[in-house]
């Protein structure tokens, strides 16, 4: 007796689950991975493990799967709409900052209501640079987990402008050649042309251009090179 | 350049823009409706097309020709019965789940069985359970 092809039954269920997934996900926001809160977390790996079953799980009808993950993703989608229109909800749903380290004090209920232990905000800081809390003015807990310190000012580094010293303007580097191919819209924006940099490259003793993997050119005319032979100077 | 070169420069602009942007917004609708429909197109295309037989039609036609002990016809039929079913699954696969496509599988190998032994009781078994299965599927 013929059978289902389940091979290709997966390969258009696995291109039902992706490109919704892919849809869903736009929708829903463009949050980075590291700004999401602890729901946000869990309801990506709800939404993930329901399109693997869409995909593979060929025991059931694919159809009440994907309703399940278009229910999710509206969830997420109108949480994220009432959080944006409410800072009370925002408040509600996705908690707040917290102070847990006022002038190198730890306040032990805020810890306590965050639940972390002394020894988390030990690590949490470290990560920051910071071995002694008493450099410490403010450390708040965000509601992504995340920690944000502020020094008390003797702590602080030095900047150029505390010492009143000016410094020369710094801008982005153009990348004149990636991967042995010259990018034409770099050169452009730099008002330079393919001439000028064969003149550059073959002051460099470099007289390919497929010779070089990267080139790049700061604001100042400095040039960086890396060449495919790493061996030669 | 005239003003009026100028318009007809904005238009086109505006027309790109819009073009754009219904496209952007069109694309993702548009294969969310194609999903849908792969996903549930399995109540209908069960359905015969064509010069094909009817399924469901086709077991009660074998049930009663069980029924009145004509066995050449029941042989026939149960071989139009199985191309029918082998055409069917070809396009259901996709919005259908395995159990019920491997029900009617077993099904209609065990009737083919129960025809050889010309044993009434267990095709009119065999035959309720496959249609029982045919009707549930994509359901």
């Amino acid at each position: 007796m013929n059978s289902l092809n389940e091979g290709l039954v997966v390969a258009i269920r696995a291109i039902i689950g992706f490109f919704s997934l892919l849809i869903f996900t736009r929708v829903i926001g463009k949050e980075q991975i590291s700004q999401l809160n602890f729901f946000d977390y869990v309801l990506g790996i709800t939404i993930g493990s329901i399109a693997a079953t869409v995909t593979t799980d060929l025991s059931s009808r694919a159809w009440p799967h994907w309703v399940g993950l278009l229910v999710w993703a509206v969830l997420g989608y109108l949480m994220e709409i009432i959080t944006l229109k409410s800072r009370n909800a925002a408040k509600y749903l996705e908690g707040e900052p917290a102070i847990i380290i006022k002038d190198g004090k730890i306040m032990e209920k805020a810890l306590k209501q965050e639940k972390y232990r002394v020894s988390d905000i030990l690590s949490l800081l470290r990560n920051e640079g910071i071995f002694d809390i008493n450099e410490v003015r403010y450390a708040i807990i965000e509601p992504n987990g995340r920690l944000s310190v502020m020094k008390k000012p003797e702590y602080q580094p030095l900047t150029p402008k505390d010492m009143n010293i000016q410094v020369a303007d710094q801008s982005l580097s153009a990348v004149v050649i990636y991967d042995g191919r010259v990018v034409e819209e770099s050169l452009s924006l730099i008002k330079q042309d393919k001439t000028w940099l064969m003149e550059q490259l073959s002051k460099r003793g470099i007289k390919k251009i497929s010779e070089v993997f990267l080139a790049t050119i700061d604001s100042s005319g400095k040039f960086y090179i890396d060449k495919y032979d790493d061996q030669s100077s | 350049m005239t003003t009026s070169r100028l318009n007809s420069g904005f238009i086109l602009v505006w027309r790109g823009l819009d073009i754009k942007k219904i496209i952007k917004f069109l694309l993702p609708v548009l294969t969310i409706i194609i999903f849908i429909l792969v996903m549930q197109s399995g109540s209908w295309l069960k359905k015969p097309i064509g010069d094909e037989y009817d399924f469901s039609e086709l077991v009660h036609d074998i049930i009663e020709n069980v029924n009145n002990g004509q066995w050449d016809k029941v042989k026939e039929k149960s071989d139009d019965l199985e191309n029918t079913w082998r055409r069917i699954l070809v396009r259901v696969q996709f919005s259908s789940e395995r159990d019920e496509i491997n029900f009617i599988n077993t099904a209609l190998s065990r009737l083919k069985g129960a025809i050889m032994a010309e044993d009434k009781t267990s095709a009119l078994l065999e035959l309720n359970e496959a249609l029982n299965h045919y009707n549930q599927l994509s359901k």
